[in-house]
């Protein structure tokens, strides 16, 4: 099932509808988000870092909602207001970008600030990863958008040898950099930064350089690529969605300009946010007049308009939820337990680096995103001691476990060795009358 | 012995038997007497048509009318005469004929490469111009590799030559076909770079033949120029091939023309061969020089080469390797090197080896700057600081600070103190202490100094702008200590921009785009409240300049900005964005230029855009930006100032601009907040600008702009809305009869009459506030009264309107609203007020009979009679209605 989450800069709460029927299923309160500040962690659990009460306050929270909850379960305060956030898919790892330009690294399990470094010169507008998840694209609104490796963040001698941090950087936009989208292919993908100065810039992660930059009719403030990447849709501060070509066929002399195909419109105010569904034809924009609306890109017109509130929507997310997902969840307080504790606010530099190192458990065999869990040694190091203790019901399910396993391992070798007797009987029983023959005979 | 011979010339002479008969032989028979003589003759044959020539006719020939197969033939006659001659028919022919080329280009070549041999000087020159003039520049991309080939055979033959003449010649032939196809250069590099080796070393030729030599190594130059530059060389085919590439998809495949043909590996070694041969040849010249005690111009030209030769190839080197030492290397080869530069470094000031260094102090200077280059290089790959010594970094110094006594010599040596420019940044960072400040003191100084227009501006810029960014990447790290001593200067320069860029006006756009560019750059990476981010926000003043002033006088000089290229416009406009706070003034002189008449409509939106975006980001005060948003609409000259003109289609309207623009305003106004609050925030600046007496578009501009926000006017107080009655009264009766003056010309715009254009605003305000409308009504009755309406700041003027004209225009108006039948019910609330109207309008009417004709007035008695009675109905209704309704 997936899930349509929309996010408001104003307090308007989180509203979460049923992508194919439309109807709305929660409404998380009390969130008014940063721009490319709400992230679905995994498909666990719901993060949105908040605005600031004020222009002078000096920090803003992060909050985190369970799915079958309303109210905000953890709050979490960084040392500095968060813009956008981003994580892995499997959760392991969020990242946000900070208004003095810092980029801070969070393991989720913990909540420990793995790593916090200065990126650019003014706030992270946004932030991204590549598809395979080693690199960070992040856009600032200097108008830089850096590429940075994340295995390469960690490298301590590199670091402070002074030399320069990212793989690159673009600093061909004039203005703030909207929206960062990368595509598919790993390493070799290319990334599409949208700015205010009305371009959008196509990048090639491998060999660092411009490909190709589309001038645009008004600003474009959100983009996607439909999962071909033959096009991307890029949504206009003028109400419109663009369609503009990648490695789609283009008319040179279109009426929108170069490379510019088409256009999705519906009346529309500024188009906010972006996301594209699994199926690869619905798109789903967020506008600032408070609608999300759900597009058919082959047909190209609104399937389906959802009211959020009248404030305007500034996030939109499409969410797949395992199909237990109902709202009133057998295993629900097993989930609340699996909510993270509170993201911390400083690098902890007292235990040292080798408690910081991840450890990948062996996958088990059901396919469920709740249990793919990396954690650092520091979490492993907690769990052995709860199992210790042997006084938690964690610790008590995975003896649990371990006894089944046992039990179900007696079970095949008693099999076994039954099968063994017998094999051993019937050549014995066949030898004896082979021998009875022989002599008979 | 001597009896035979005799004995056989008896026999000759006395013949018994046969009778001789004399004949000579060759000799013709006389003819016969009866003969008659067939020949003709006349003092000229005039031919009408030769039978050859007529056959000739469809062909390409030249002047001489022979063939290009027949040229080609004699281009291998054994008589250079007619070799040269041949040379200069196949140039007319090709010139002539250049589909000739075209066809038979492998066939001329291979014909023609035989020539590069040839023993004859002026017929390899003519060969040279002939490739250089007519075939390579007609067929660049026809000329392919396995071409250039053909003719790199004959070159390198040409090469190992026996003549020097003919050997130096062929470098001459080689330069031509690097220069044409650099490409195919790759292949032949290796071999080309022994060929110059083996001249270089051999001495007696710089003795001889010093222009010869200098053609060489002119060669040469180019050669390494392209080895070193092989790199970005590919970026930019590649960027040439881009326009051509965004046609297709970006997943497309490369094209294979731009691949490299070999690594540069290779050339190492050989340039580094090149190296001590060069310095020697260079050592071996100054040697000769100073015995004769002047440089002459041709020796000079040698030496200069020479060193561009080698600074090349150390360039090259560096490229290659940039992490090995040059200088302590182990290799034998390395060591050789190092005695070399070791020489070389000891001529360095070259003045010094001179007896008289007075009279050619150019020259002198000019081969200084060169080796200064060399060395730069080295210290630049090697990190090795052993040759930033006084010598070097005085140098430089007093070459920065040239221009500061001598003006005149300055612009003889800028073309080479080009080269030396870039390295300044690096060199800055390597340097320490006392020799760092003073060198940032003369970088400074010959900074400023430098003028826009000449050709080192740019090299300045871009050497500013390494340096302001490296100072602000480590600001990123350690951004308090390190770069205090750096501080002034950085200051220094960015208060230069905007005087280049007022210096630079409108007749440099490039030069002006790298000057924005660097600004723009500055502006992203200060960081706010840091010594440099205050420093920017402190250039909005200078910069005003540039967009644009109002002087005491208060006449508005507009600044470059207005001239300037779009592209341009829009990085100057970009680069307000970071500025941590805009002022007043700032954005009083960007709004000079937004409504400036020669404002493009796409600039003026995007200024709108930026602006709104800086509000966002919090660097415009709200009062500021509330400010610039009003004035703008309040201000802009909707230029045909009635729709008359639409009609005749004479002049550009920009009126479609305006609607654009209100459409940005509006966008604006709906990110402010809640609406009502807004309007209430605005409304001060919207009333005092109403109050100015604005052309119908601008006011109807700002009550749209107040619909937009709130058409119920619920934060305002109720004097507000009195004050706004009383424009809006006063704009209304404007209309009527402005507008209605004339009902037969079809005022249009999309097909709407115009004065619902402009009166609509006005109709949707009175139904979305009753009391506004209250106010509007008791002043149209003191209006017919009185002929005034007293706007809030102004005296009581009578509006000197005829009676007639005021019944006229009120009448109108009351029309207008009842044609609204969602106005109808608000009209019917106020019945008292409209009564009284209709009940002055009567009295008016008979009160003054004899100011107008007879016509008049029962035009004026059926408009009102008609008024009359569909007020009446109106009122009848609704009172049935509200009966009914009780």
């Amino acid at each position: 099932m997936e899930v349509v989450i929309a996010s408001s800069p104003v307090d308007a709460g989180i509203a979460c509808w049923d992508l194919r029927s439309g109807s709305e299923q929660h409404r998380y309160r009390t969130c008014s988000s940063a721009a490319h500040g709400l992230l679905s962690v995994a498909g666990r659990f719901l993060a949105a870092s908040q605005l600031r009460d004020s222009p002078s306050a000096a920090s803003a929270p992060i909050f985190f909602w369970s799915w079958d909850k309303p109210q905000v379960e953890v709050r979490s305060f960084p040392a500095e207001p968060i813009g956008p956030l981003a994580s892995n898919s499997e959760g392991t790892y969020i990242m946000g970008g900070g208004l003095s330009g810092s980029i801070f690294l969070w393991e989720v399990a913990s909540g420990k600030l793995l790593k916090k470094w200065r990126a650019h010169y003014r706030s992270v507008t946004c932030l991204t990863l590549s598809s395979d998840e080693s690199l960070l694209i992040s856009g600032s609104e200097d108008g830089s958008v850096r590429v940075w490796s994340l295995m390469m963040m960690f490298d301590d001698i590199a670091m402070s040898a002074g030399s320069d941090q990212f793989r690159f950087s673009f600093s061909e936009h004039a203005l703030r950099v909207m929206d960062i989208v990368s595509g598919h292919g790993l390493c070799n993908s290319i990334v599409i930064s949208s700015s205010e100065d009305r371009t959008c810039k196509i990048w090639s992660l491998s060999e660092g350089k411009l490909l190709r930059s589309i001038t645009f009719p008004s600003i474009i403030d959100a983009i996607r690529m439909d999962p071909g990447e033959h096009v991307f849709y890029a949504g206009g501060r003028d109400g419109k969605i663009y369609i503009a070509a990648l490695n789609a066929e283009c008319n040179p002399n279109s009426a929108h300009g170069m490379f510019i195909i088409g256009t999705l419109y519906d009346q529309s105010k500024a188009i906010t946010c972006l996301a594209f569904s699994m199926d690869g034809v619905t798109l789903v924009s967020g506008s600032e007049d408070g609608f999300v609306r759900v597009w058919d890109t082959r047909t190209k017109h609104v399937t389906r308009v959802l009211k959020h509130a009248k404030g305007p929507i500034n996030n939109v997310l499409i969410v797949r939820q395992p199909l237990y997902h109902t709202p009133i969840s057998a295993n629900s307080k097993h989930l609340n337990l699996l909510l993270p504790p509170p993201l911390s606010k400083y690098v902890d530099s007292v235990d040292g680096e080798v408690k910081t190192k991840t450890v990948i458990m062996p996958q088990r065999a059901c396919h469920d995103p709740q249990d793919t869990r990396f954690f650092s040694s520091y979490v492993m190091e907690k769990q052995i001691k709860e199992l210790q203790k042997r006084n938690t019901s964690g610790a008590a399910e995975m003896e649990i476990d371990k006894l089944r396993l046992e039990c179900k391992r007696s079970v095949q070798l008693v099999l076994q060795w039954k099968k063994l007797y017998q094999d051993l009987q019937s050549l014995y029983a066949s030898e004896l009358i082979d021998g009875d023959q022989m002599s008979d005979s | 012995m001597v009896r035979p011979k005799s004995a056989s010339s008896k026999k000759q002479k006395h013949g018994v038997d046969f009778k001789k008969i004399k004949r000579k032989i060759g000799r013709k028979l006389p003819p016969p007497k009866n003969a008659t003589n067939t020949q003709i003759r006349s003092k000229a044959i005039v031919l009408p048509e030769q039978s050859v020539a007529s056959e000739r006719e469809g062909l390409a020939v030249n002047k001489k009318g022979l063939t290009l197969r027949e040229l080609m033939q004699q281009t291998s006659h054994h008589n250079a005469k007619i070799r040269r001659a041949a040379l200069t028919g196949i140039k007319d022919v090709l010139l002539k004929h250049p589909s000739e080329l075209k066809l038979h280009k492998l066939a001329i070549i291979e014909k023609l490469r035989e020539r590069i041999c040839d023993n004859d000087r002026v017929v390899r020159d003519m060969l040279y111009h002939l490739l250089k003039s007519v075939i390579f520049p007609s067929s660049k991309e026809e000329i392919t590799a396995p071409i250039i080939s053909l003719l790199m055979a004959y070159i390198f033959n040409a090469m190992t030559h026996m003549a020097v003449d003919i050997r130096l010649m062929a470098f001459k032939f080689f330069e031509l076909v690097a220069l044409n196809y650099p490409s195919s250069f790759m292949l032949y590099a290796e071999k080309v770079l022994d060929n110059y080796v083996d001249i270089l070393r051999n001495n007696q030729i710089y003795l001889v033949e010093k222009s010869k030599l200098k053609n060489a190594l002119g060669g040469l130059a180019h050669c390494l120029y392209l080895l070193s530059n092989k790199s970005q060389e590919d970026d930019i085919l590649n960027n040439q091939n881009q326009s051509i590439a965004q046609q297709r998809g970006l997943y497309a495949y490369k094209s294979e023309v731009n691949e490299d043909h070999a690594g540069t590996a290779s050339f190492t070694g050989k340039t580094k061969a090149l190296v001590p041969v060069l310095i020697n040849s260079f050592l071996e010249s100054t040697s000769n020089i100073r015995t004769v005690d002047v440089i002459d111009a041709q020796s000079f030209d040698c030496m200069l080469c020479t060193l561009q030769c080698i600074s090349l190839a150390v360039k090259i080197y560096k490229i290659d390797k940039p992490h090995a030492s040059v200088l302590n290397g182990p290799d034998v080869m390395q060591n050789n090197m190092n005695i070399y530069l070791r020489k070389l470094w000891e001529t360095f000031p070259v003045s010094q080896l001179f007896a008289s260094p007075e009279k050619d102090d150019d020259k002198y200077i000019i081969l200084d700057i060169k080796i200064a280059e060399i060395f730069l290089h080295i210290v630049n790959c090697v990190n090795d600081t052993n040759f930033l010594s006084a010598k070097l970094l005085g140098f430089i110094e007093s070459l920065l600070l040239v221009g500061k006594h001598t003006r005149h010599k300055r612009l003889h040596i800028e073309k080479h103190m080009g080269f030396l420019l870039p390295f300044i940044p690096k060199l800055l960072s390597q340097v320490t202490g006392y020799w760092k400040s003073r060198l940032l003191e003369a970088f400074t100084c010959s900074f400023k100094e430098c003028k826009v227009d000449s050709k080192l501006f740019l090299a300045y810029l871009s050497a500013v702008e390494e340096l302001l960014l490296v100072t602000s990447n480590l600001g990123l790290l350690t951004y308090a200590s390190s770069c205090e001593d750096f501080l002034g200067y950085q200051i220094a320069w960015m208060r230069e921009i905007p005087i280049i860029l007022l210096n630079l006006g409108n007749k440099h756009p490039s030069s002006t785009r790298v000057a924005l560019k660097l600004l723009l750059r500055v502006g992203q990476s200060s960081i706010p409240n840091s010594p440099l981010g205050i420093e920017y926000d402190c250039l909005q003043f200078p910069l005003r300049e540039f967009y644009g002033i109002k002087d005491h006088a208060g006449s508005i000089h507009y600044g470059p900005f207005m001239k300037l290229p779009s592209d341009c416009k829009e990085l100057a406009i970009c680069c307000f964005y970071y500025f941590s706070s805009l002022t007043s003034d700032f954005l009083e002189s960007v709004t000079y230029c937004c409504l400036c008449d020669d404002m493009e409509s796409l600039i003026l939106l995007r200024i709108v855009e930026v602006v709104q975006s800086a509000y966002k980001s919090g660097h415009v005060p709200i009062s500021e930006y509330i400010g610039f948003l009003v004035t703008l609409v309040a201000r802009f000259r909707v230029t045909p100032e009635r729709f008359l003109v639409e009609r005749k289609q004479e002049k550009v309207s920009n009126r479609k601009t305006f609607k654009s623009l209100m459409g940005a305003i509006f966008g604006c106004l709906s990110q402010m907040g809640d609406k009502s609050l807004v309007l209430k925030l605005l409304f001060k600046n919207i009333l005092s600008e109403m109050l100015l007496k604005l052309p119908f578009n601008n006011f109807g501009g700002l009550l749209r702009m107040i619909i937009e926000l709130d058409t119920k006017l619920s934060k305002l107080l109720d004097e507000e809305i009195a004050d706004l009655s009383k424009s809006l009264s006063r704009y209304l009766v404007d209309a009527a009869s402005c507008i209605s003056e004339d009902p037969d010309v079809a005022h249009r715009f999309n097909q709407i009459p115009a004065i619902d254009y402009y009166v609509k605003p006005c109709i949707i305000l009175f139904i979305g506030s009753n009391s506004l409308l209250t106010y509007v009504l008791q002043l149209l009755d003191n209006f017919i009264v009185e002929d005034s309406i007293v706007l809030p700041s102004e005296f009581c003027i009578n509006y000197g309107m005829e009676i007639s004209g005021r019944i006229h225009a009120v009448t109108y108006i009351l029309m207008f609203m009842l044609k609204y039948v969602i106005l109808h019910r608000s009209l019917s609330r106020n019945k008292a007020a409209i009564e009284h109207i209709l009940l002055n309008m009567e009295k008016l009417l008979e009160s003054d009979k004899h100011g107008r004709s007879l016509e008049e007035t029962s035009k004026l008695r059926s408009g009102l009679d008609q008024l009359k009675t569909r007020i009446h109905d109106l009122l009848q209704i609704r009172d049935t209605n509200n009966l009914a309704g009780a």
